[in-house]
This record gives C-alpha cells, structure tokens and sequence, in this order.
C-alpha cells in the first residue's frame, strides 16, 4: 500500500463529494481504478462526468473526501505540487482546447517544453507521435484550418507525447460525426494498448455497448451502478 | 531554458503580432511624449541660461569722481565676490556709443548743451553667480559704496526668467511624474489585456503540467521586450519629428542665442532602460493580479 492506495491501483476516490453554493455536483463517490484500465464514465448531462475528470487533474478541488492519484493524496499537496500531478495526466476535451496561435507541432511540443526537455530532443517525439495520430502531414498548420476531427487527433497527440500514466478524456467524440468519433476511439484504444489507464467520460452510449471497459454510470453526481 | 524562453517569447511574437503591436506603439507613444517635453525642458533652460550669461550689472558713477577715486572704486568692486571682469566705460565713449547706435537720430543729440551720460562700470559676472538672488546682492553691495549713482542689471527681465524658470521646473517635475505613473498604469492595462485575451491559453497550458514560473518568465520577458522596443520606437519618433521640426525655427531671432539639441545618448538610453523597467513592474503588478501569485 502507498498512501492508502494498493499496488495496482492508480486512482482512489473515497467519499468524494464537490459542490458549487447549494448545488451538489458530486456526492459521495468512491472509486477505484487500476493500472492500464479502461473506464467509461457516463451519465446524463449534469450528472458529474466532466467534475469527475476535473477533480482528478485538480482543474476543481473535492469539497470533502479523498483522492489519492498514484500516491499523492490531492487533498495534501502544495499548489507547487500541482503540475507535477498534472503531467502525470494526458487530458483530451471535447473542445480540443488546442491553442489557436500555435501550429499543430508547436500545440503537441508544448508539453514537452513544460516538462523541461530540449527541442532536440522534442522534435523526433512530436513527430513520432503526429504520425501515431495520422496528422504528420498538418504539422505545420494552425487549428482552426483543421477539421473536427484532425483538432482532435492533434489533442489525443497532445495527451500522449508525454507518455502519461492517465489518460482522461472528456466527452472527446461529442463533437465529431460517427465515422470521426470511431477513429478517435480506436486512438483512445491504442493509448490504451501502449500502457495507460484511460478514463473516457461519454453520453455516447452506443460506443460504449460496442466496445469493452469498465461502465462507471452516474447519474445526478452518485454513483448508479458499476459493471 | 533562457534561450528556449527567448524562443517561445519570439514565436508567441510573432503568432501574436497585433496584440503586441498595440502594447508597443502605446509604450512609444508614452516615451514620445514624457521624451518630447524633457526636449523642451533641456532646450528652454538652455535658452534661459544662454539670456542669462548676457545679463550685466551696470553701475553709474556719480560726477567730479577723481581719476585716484576711480581706480580704488574699480579695484573694490573687482575684489567682490562674483565679480568676472569689470569695464570702464567713460562717459565720452557711452555718448559716442549711443550716437552710432541711434544712427541717422543722432542729430538729436546735437541740442545737448553737455554729454548727460555718467561715467560707468560694466560688470561681468562668474558662471557659478547668476542666480537672481547673487546679482541682487552684488548691486546692493555695489549700491552702497562711495561715488556709486546707481546700479542697472535688467532687474525687471530677471525676474521674469526666474519665474519662467521656475515654473518650467516645477511644471516638468510635474508633468514627468503624471506621464511617468500614466505609462505605468498603461503598460500594466496593455499586460493585463494581453493575459485577459490568452487566459484560455494560460489555462491550457497549466492543465498540461506548467509551473509559475513557465507561464511567468516569458511574460516578464515580453513585457521587457515591449519596454525595450517602445522605448527605442518613441526616441526615434521624438528623433524623426526634431530633425523635421527644427530647421523651421532656426532663422528666428531667439534661438541664435543657442543651439537646439536633441536629448542626449546617455539620456536616451535612460528612457529607454527605464520603459523597460516600466515594462517589468506594468507585469510584476498585472501577474500578481491575475495569476494570485
């Protein structure tokens, strides 16, 4: 045990609950997660997928309750402690929240400069992942001339160059056509083949009938039923 | 990791060129203005100074002063501190000077029965006594010794420059501080704007992982950057309207007195450094507001 936290288990929530005034987005969740699992969150809009996700990588912090992130314990840990939990996280939006300013090369390379590595050492990482994606060709171009689903390709490159332990993905087919949505999955898959944990928070619930994961439903922020 | 932050400030630059533009020529336009009135102020106190070297005293002497009387009058005033150089001007040469001054009216002086000009004294003051309150003392002092009629010194044109003087000083003071804490407050409007317009940036950029001081380096950086190329830019605008300005008001009469400088070097590059500072601490004040650091 690390911090409360058994060998294979990566994530702990216990008791977690997150509210905003009056409102209560999440109540008393607990959770467990494994090392190289792959997890649908799902539920209903409003339901609390998204401020699950953000709890994890501290975009939000838990009201009461514990979470513990490959033995941290978030509760616990300074603010400059922060990023070092982040960049054990690869975190793809439904918005892409790619920079628009920023070529394709310059949005995935920005992880790893924020990690500290030289650019001679970024740039075979970068490319090699581009490619992974099937974006190699675009690595010059600026968002907004991308399709729906190149932006996104662009963001999965993002959240896998810095080979993350977790990979959290929020809503990130909501906004393609099906045919987009299933290739973004099937990266998904393989970053999941490569050795991550993968977290997807979806509505979608047709792609998770068709594809094997643990199902984590909610539904008005508590836990409905796990299988 | 200086020269990647020098990097990653070029590239964001150069993807952000419109938005640091308007940082830019607002920094130029404030160094063009607090510059342009040092400009003014360096030159008119040039020009007053320059008025001021021409001031003389005059001291008229009264009549059946002795050629002996004279000459110990001379050497007593010679001895009085402030005293440069002293002329004897007899009252034959003053009648003499005036007549080829007033030139074809000097048939006027014709009339006189005898030269009513006095003998006199034309004073000369050191560099280091002519403020107004040194040449007043020195003719009170010259005032009160023997044989002495009279003593002239342009009082009412004196201190009319002090007050001019004065007043360019303590409205430069002034003027210098407003635009200075103006340009201040700009810079940290223009840093906040710019931070206000790439939040979502700076919060994806956290999300991945960045530290304090990875979003904050290059921004200081940048604001640096900015202070630097506004700097330059307002000098060089301040230099562009002087060189197009300057030669029209040559000919004039008062400014033969002087010659109209530009700023110097050293000063330039005061401003230059101190709207790079400006840049700095417009940062330090708008970071600390928007990051909470």
């Amino acid at each position: 045990m690390v911090n409360g936290q058994g060998k294979n288990t990566i994530i702990r929530m216990f008791n977690v609950s997150k509210r905003y005034g009056k409102m209560e987005a999440l109540s008393n969740l607990s959770l467990e997660v494994r090392k190289n699992e792959f997890i649908f969150v799902t539920g209903p809009s409003g339901a609390g997928k998204s401020t699950m996700i953000k709890l994890l990588y501290m975009g939000e912090t838990a009201s009461s309750g514990s979470i513990l992130v490959d033995g941290m314990n978030l509760a616990r840990i300074s603010r400059k402690q922060i990023p070092m939990l982040r960049r054990k996280f690869g975190v793809v939006f439904q918005d892409f929240k790619l920079i628009s300013t920023k070529t394709v090369f310059q949005n995935v390379a920005l992880v790893l400069e924020v990690a500290g590595l030289k650019p001679k050492e970024i740039y075979p990482l970068v490319m090699d992942v581009l490619e992974c994606v099937g974006i190699e060709d675009r690595s010059e171009e600026f968002p907004p001339v991308l399709s729906g689903g190149e932006k996104q390709r662009v963001a999965i490159a993002r959240a896998m160059v810095g080979t993350p332990k977790i990979v959290l993905a929020d809503e990130p087919t909501g906004s393609l056509d099906p045919d987009s949505a299933a290739q973004i999955f099937q990266l998904l898959r393989s970053v999941h083949e490569r050795g991550a944990t993968v977290i997807i928070a979806t509505h979608d619930q047709q792609m998770i009938n068709n594809h094997d994961g643990r199902v984590v439903r909610l539904v008005k922020g508590r836990m409905d039923c796990e299988n | 990791m200086l020269m990647l932050d020098a990097k990653r400030v070029l590239t964001d630059i150069v993807n952000n060129k419109f938005l640091h533009m308007v940082s830019v020529v607002t920094i130029a336009l404030s160094v063009f203005i607090v510059s342009s009135f040092s400009l003014f102020f360096n030159n008119a106190t040039d020009f007053l100074d320059a008025w001021r070297k021409g001031v003389r005293v005059i001291t008229y002497m009264s009549d059946n002063v002795t050629e002996p009387q004279r000459t110990e009058l001379m050497e007593t005033i010679r001895n009085l501190g402030g005293v440069a150089g002293i002329e004897f001007i007899s009252k034959d040469d003053a009648y003499n000077d005036l007549k080829e001054k007033i030139g074809q009216q000097s048939s006027l002086l014709d009339g006189l029965d005898k030269n009513p000009l006095p003998d006199s004294f034309e004073i000369t003051l050191a560099d280091s006594y002519r403020r107004l309150e040194d040449i007043e003392k020195l003719s009170q002092n010259i005032g009160g010794l023997p044989h002495v009629e009279d003593v002239e010194y342009a009082q009412k044109w004196l201190y009319r420059f002090n007050g001019v003087y004065n007043l360019f000083k303590v409205t430069g003071l002034v003027l210098v501080s407003i635009f200075f804490i103006a340009t201040l407050l700009i810079i940290a409007n223009t840093i906040r704007l710019i931070m206000y317009t790439r939040r979502e940036e700076i919060e994806i950029i956290r999300i991945i992982g960045a530290d304090e001081k990875f979003i904050k380096y290059p921004l200081f950086f940048e604001a640096v950057v900015h202070g630097f190329l506004g700097g330059v830019a307002g000098i060089l605008m301040l230099y562009l309207a002087f060189i197009l300005t300057v030669p029209n008001f040559a000919p004039a009469t008062v400014f033969s007195l002087f010659e109209i400088r530009f700023i110097s070097v050293k000063f330039s590059l005061t401003i230059v450094l101190c709207s790079m500072m400006i840049g700095w601490v417009g940062c330090f004040f708008s970071i600390r507001k928007f990051l909470k650091i």
